[in-house]
């Protein structure tokens, strides 16, 4: 028996919560809210939002074919079943044994031969009709059309009664149908023309689809073709059907019937069911055997209008909906009235609700926010700046930071850190590198040695390259009389390349003491101790690592640290230098880790710190500097060099300086990040000329300003120009606008060729002149006059008075932005369209009122002209 | 954190496209119902409605913003076979008062014998630059030579891609390292026709664009296109939607002599391939730093993506295309943290919702 592997599915056509999945038996579930207060133990969760309870169950009816919900609201739950010896039964479901229900609920209408029953159709418009498709039995008819509430000839029903097959059924059952069509052939589907067409019915035979009219059973409309099966007519296209063979699909014009409009893409296995969506038009879903996918073909935009012409395009686009990930599908059906919403059932009866969402199209805006539209609606997702707990996307910051004016502290360069938020330790590292760079620049500028000056941002790899007058020494530990194993370096440059890494401070002393306060101070106990121990001061690590563990945040298990460390000797077979030499493997703190190895190497090996990856870059190279001699400590150098500039990480700026290698480094950085932000601001520090005249590094800053731009931080941007012209003077654009005068045509600036900077707004341009010079009415060339104010009527160059034109309650409000404002108000602007003009504060309190220009007979909309020009930027708050 | 809000579109059919103009405050909608709509976000973030208007004989697939340099400019294109350009006028019939704007038609570009697929404006550098694509396989360069009349554009180039074409992405690189650059996605559904995604670059000397490189292992139909927003990035980025999100790395290859014409070779390589949309990809988006990826498909859910420093891409967060959020289990691994919200599914698509509709994402 074929149903009982495949259950199939029918929504019920008038309870919007009701359906039927038939196998062997047919059960009747209502779909509700998942997790409601009556939801019992018998509800099957079918989605995250929904679930169905079992209502009713009927196994009256064995040998189901085919099953068709009776059209009607009245008797609810009243279906038609097929079975496979012909018999067509109705039968009710669950409680509505109502009065209505009950001279219907039980007919049978049995053919004379018995074959099986392919399948059933009610008609939509006359609800007593029902039309049965049967397998072929010799010359008989396949197509039967029931009356179901007529009144049956009582002999015919006394005739048949005999056959019932022993089961006391006191109803009845007839033989007699309304029409028999199709005769000598098989009906493997059918289906009712929407209502306009009540007697016309469309019929899957065996070779071809038929058009039986029923006014006239004579005529018949055929095709041949071998797709026959599931005929289905498009709901919203009365005059399109689809019908299928095998894995083939075919759109059928009924108004050209000869042959299909276009076949749909060929599926490798064969189709079991395909129906056209009821509240969308153009969707069909299509389910192949043992397929986990339903396939959706919009054909919203094919021909659906008269055809034939060749310029017919098929746009057909082909979708695939998988409800129950890799769950195999029985059977399908479409809600009748929800939107797109649709319940499979799989074979071991296990249900799915779900919605077919549109083809979701979507974009992001300039600042981050992302807008989609799924059919006909409109969402939008902004990011909420309000978390912290996540990672934030790299536009985030960048427009946090513009906002907190990162890379604008030049005095005390490390602060950009902070204003970066202070939590990446790359930037850290790039901006305390920066500043101890800018410290000894100004330093050496102080001492008027210019030779200096090129090493300087140049990073510690070219100072270690021009290394000379190394000294070697060997320290004793202090407070301590044993003489040290480790050979110690200096030099001048080994000295500035530590200043630079931050160990030692200005002046000519070598005391690495402020910077172990300052470390103690932020807390940075592990670091602090290996400095110090690096330093050959093991007492002063051991009172750090105790101070440590004494601290309110610290670790109490430094103790123990200092402890382990107290008991350091230089006998080479010690247990002591054993153990630590194997046990420090498995410190966790990357610093303690590296205090170990250093105490346990060999002179000279020193591998265990110098690549200790997590160890900062400036305290290894600090620690390089201090203990490889000349040709280790360029060849570390070099290798860490390399191994910065492919990781794109910042601290390798130490190393390379604001240089080509600095900007190769940058480079990298910005491939990975995308932070052109730090990238700018970082070559605009001290950069020499050749690398700021670099492609990419004049890339980044163009980029970067895009970026300000599109976001409307427009005074961000005016700022980071500012800010750029200073350190890169050639980046200064020429005056933009000139104004000449109506008699001699020269410009009426004064000094012109000193003309200040006026901005790149389009809408309006202003005439600069100190408030001194502007009393001037003339044109300084010609001493003619300059023109109007359109408003006040005065010689422009006239101080314009800043009570003028308004009034009213706003300009109480306005008053300390008036005042702020009181220069503008005295230039000169106008409108680039109809070129009328006057006082910068006249014509905008004049337009605060009015659309139109103030000059008569003018309709010019002059505020109105430039879009942009009204765009408030975002970061003047 | 994501926090997802519906806005009445009034659309009367399907919406296709949506589309952002430079600074984010003005967008741009096109639709089955054959309009184009153009909305205003108000200072306090509510999107009006502006302008509404036919701009075709069919469904309207794409509509796109031009730089806000050249004008308040659009262009769409349709299944009607054309694409055009319009442009907002300030005159009489501007009414303020209920805050629409008037767009009128500059130019209609009819040389498409089939549906135009897709159009783009050209990154600002080079002028005023329209690019189409159309379902019989033709890519066309327009150029409008006076930015100032808008009515005037020359077909500059044609490009025959051989397979009917459905998306198209211009370079936004700004760099002068970089030549001008379109890739072209066909969704030809023949999987025996390779390379689904072709890119071609502009030569300086020849004046012509030639084809710089064939993705040939894209084999399934390609719906959608997108070159990542540079940044100064030594290297280009492609996202593509077919029948899973793929995400290309084209780095160029340094040349020998700079005086070697043909185009750049590159480098290309696979940087992520994500097939958790179980089905047909439809649309993919880059943020402006190109560090996130929004996707859409046939799970009917929007998928976040976003890599890390070592370019491992993994899914931040995803949206169910009614803005209702999705909670299996694949989801919660990837951070999500949401509270559902019941009947969202029942939700008919007749009524449109004004309401707001809350959901949390957590980028994980």
């Amino acid at each position: 028996m074929m149903s009982a592997s495949k259950p199939d599915i029918l929504w019920s056509p008038h309870h919007a919560d009701r359906f039927v999945v038939c196998d062997s038996e047919l059960s009747l579930y209502r779909i509700g809210p998942a997790g409601a207060s009556e939801a019992k133990g018998g509800a099957l969760q079918l989605s995250e939002e929904t679930a169905a309870t079992l209502l009713a169950v009927n196994s009256d009816t064995p040998y189901m074919k085919c099953v068709a919900w009776y059209p009607k609201s009245e008797p609810e739950c009243l279906l038609a079943v097929g079975q496979a010896n012909g018999r067509v039964v109705l039968t009710g479901l669950g409680q509505s044994h109502g009065s209505k229900g009950k001279d219907l609920t039980g007919k049978e209408f049995v053919p004379k031969h018995a074959r099986q029953c392919n399948t059933l159709a009610w008609n939509p418009a006359d609800s007593n009709w029902l039309a049965a498709g049967l397998d072929k039995h010799r010359a008989d008819f396949s197509v039967l059309i029931w009356d179901v509430g007529g009144r049956h000839p009582p002999e015919a029903m006394q005739a048949e009664k005999p056959r019932l097959s022993g089961d006391a059924d006191p109803c009845a059952a007839a033989t007699k149908p309304l029409y028999e069509l199709g005769q000598n052939d098989a009906c493997l589907s059918l289906c009712w023309l929407p209502r306009d067409h009540p007697k016309l019915l469309l019929a899957g035979m065996h070779r071809n689809l038929a058009i039986f009219d029923l006014r006239n059973t004579s005529q018949k409309t055929f095709v041949n073709t071998k797709a026959v099966q599931g005929v289905a007519v498009d709901p919203h296209f009365p005059e399109r059907v689809a019908s299928f063979f095998e894995g083939q699909v075919a759109i059928w014009d009924l108004r050209r019937f000869e042959k299909p409009v276009f076949t749909l893409p060929e599926q490798a296995k064969p189709l079991t069911k395909a129906a056209w969506c009821p509240t969308r038009t153009g969707l069909l879903a299509t389910l192949t055997r043992d397929a986990n996918v339903v396939r959706l073909y919009d054909m919203q935009h094919a021909p659906a209008g008269p055809v034939g012409s060749d310029e017919s395009e098929p746009t057909v686009i082909e979708r695939g909906v998988q409800p129950g990930g890799d769950v195999v599908i029985s059977s399908f059906a479409w809600h009748p009235s929800t939107q797109n919403r649709m319940v499979v059932v799989a074979p071991n009866r296990s249900m799915c609700d779900f919605t077919v969402f549109e083809r979701v199209s979507l974009a992001w805006s300039s600042s981050t926010d992302l807008v989609w539209a799924c059919g006909r609606h409109l969402y939008e997702c902004a990011e909420d700046a309000g978390d912290v707990a996540a990672e934030k996307d790299v536009a985030t910051k960048m427009r946090e930071r513009a906002r907190s004016r990162y890379g604008h502290d030049t005095v005390q360069v490390w602060r950009n850190h902070l204003l970066a938020g202070g939590n990446d330790p790359q930037i850290r590292s790039l901006w305390y590198t920066l500043h101890f760079m800018q410290q000894y620049t100004e330093e050496t500028e102080q001492r008027q040695q210019g030779n200096k000056q090129s090493l300087i941002y140049s990073g510690i790899k070219n100072i270690v390259k021009s290394c000379s007058g190394t000294t070697e020494s060997r320290r004793r530990w202090k407070g301590s009389e044993r003489t040290a194993d480790a050979t110690q370096y200096h030099g001048e440059e080994r000295g500035l390349a530590l200043r630079l890494c931050g160990w030692i401070g200005r002046g000519p002393d070598v005391d690495v003491e402020p910077f172990l306060r300052s470390l103690e101070q932020e807390g940075e106990w592990e670091r602090a101790a290996s400095v110090a121990l690096f330093n050959l001061d093991i007492r002063r690590s051991i009172q750090i690592l105790q101070k440590g563990a004494q601290a309110e945040k610290g670790d109490p298990n430094l103790n123990v640290v200092a402890m382990a460390l107290s008991g350091y000797t230089d006998e080479k077979n010690s247990l002591w230098r054993e153990m630590c030499g194997s046990l420090r493997l498995q410190l966790k703190k990357p610093y303690l880790c590296s205090m170990f190895a250093f105490l346990t190497s060999e002179a000279g090996a020193y591998d265990g710190v110098l690549y200790e990856s997590r160890v900062a870059v400036r305290d290894r190279v600090a620690f390089a500097c201090m203990f490889l001699n000349d040709n280790q400590l360029s060849r570390y150098v070099d290798k860490l060099t390399d191994e910065m500039k492919e990781a794109g990480n910042l601290e390798g700026i130490l190393l390379t300086g604001l240089t080509k290698d600095g900007v190769d480094l940058m480079e990298s950085y910005v491939d990975h990040t995308g932070d052109v932000q730090t990238a700018s601001f970082c070559m605009l520090r001290g950069s020499s000329p050749e690398v700021v005249k670099d492609a990419r590094v004049q890339c980044w800053i163009e980029n970067y300003r895009d970026l300000l731009d599109a976001w409307r931080f427009w005074h961000k941007r005016a700022e980071f120009d500012i800010h750029r012209s200073k350190l890169d003077p050639s980046s200064k654009p020429l005056a933009q606008v000139f104004v000449s005068c109506n008699f001699c045509g020269k410009s009426i600036s004064f000094g012109c060729s000193a003309a200040p900077h006026q901005g790149r707004g389009f809408g309006q341009y202003g005439v600069g002149g100190s408030p001194a010079k502007s009393k001037v009415t003339s044109c300084p060339g010609c001493r003619k006059p300059l023109p109007r104010c359109a408003l006040c009527l005065m010689n422009m160059g006239t101080p314009a008075s800043s009570r003028a034109g308004a009034g009213k309650s706003d300009e109480k409000a306005d008053l300390p932005r008036e005042k702020k404002l009181a220069q503008f108000n005295n230039w000169f602007t106008w409108c680039h369209n109809c070129r009328h003009g006057g006082h910068a504060g006249h014509t905008l309190s004049w337009f605060r009122d009015h659309s139109e220009c103030p000059v008569s007979a003018c309709t010019c909309k002059c505020m109105q002209l430039d879009t942009t020009g009204n765009l408030v930027p975002s970061d003047n708050i | 954190m994501f926090v997802a809000k519906s806005i009445a579109a009034d659309h009367k059919d399907l919406i296709h496209d949506v589309s952002y103009d430079f600074h984010g405050r003005r967008m741009a909608t096109c639709s089955s119902d054959q309009s184009v709509k153009v909305w205003d976000k108000s200072d306090s973030g509510e999107w009006h409605c502006t302008a509404s208007w036919k701009t075709h004989s069919g469904s309207v697939w794409r509509v796109t913003w031009a730089h806000p340099e050249f004008g308040q400019v659009l262009a769409s294109c349709s299944f009607d076979r054309t694409a055009a350009v319009w442009e907002e006028i300030v005159g009489e019939s501007n009414d303020k008062q209920r805050g629409l704007s008037h767009w009128i038609k500059r130019t209609t570009l009819v040389d498409s014998r089939t549906s135009v697929t897709d159009v783009k404006f050209a990154p600002k550098h080079m002028g005023l630059v329209l690019a189409t694509c159309s379902a019989d396989g033709v890519v066309r360069i327009y150029e409008a030579p006076d930015v100032m009349n808008l009515s005037q554009w020359s077909l500059q180039h044609e490009i025959s891609c051989k397979l009917s074409c459905s998306c198209i992405s211009w370079n936004p690189s700004s760099s002068r390292a970089h030549a001008p650059m379109i890739a072209v996605g066909s969704d030809d559904s023949n999987v025996t026709y390779t390379g689904k995604v072709q890119i071609y670059e502009y030569n300086e000397n020849t004046r012509k664009y030639a084809k710089a490189e064939t993705l040939m292992t894209v084999t399934d139909p390609v719906h959608d296109i997108a070159f990542a927003p540079n940044l100064g990035r030594s290297f280009h980025v492609l996202a593509i939607a077919t029948k899973d999100v793929r995400i290309f790395k084209l780095v160029p290859l340094r040349r020998e002599s700079s005086t070697s014409s043909g185009p750049t070779k590159f480098e290309v390589q696979l940087m992520a391939q994500f097939d958790s949309h179980n089905s047909q990809v439809w649309r993919v988006s880059w943020n402006i730093t190109s560090t996130l990826l929004a996707s859409s498909g046939d799970d009917g859910c929007v998928r976040l993506w976003k890599a890390n420093y070592m370019d491992n891409w993994k899914c931040t967060g995803v949206l169910r295309g009614d803005g209702s959020p999705v909670n299996s289990s694949s989801v919660s691994a990837a951070g999500l943290n949401a509270a559902v919200p019941s009947g969202a599914q029942n939700s008919g698509m007749g009524a449109v919702s004004a309401g707001r509709k809350k959901t949390q994402l957590m980028p994980g």
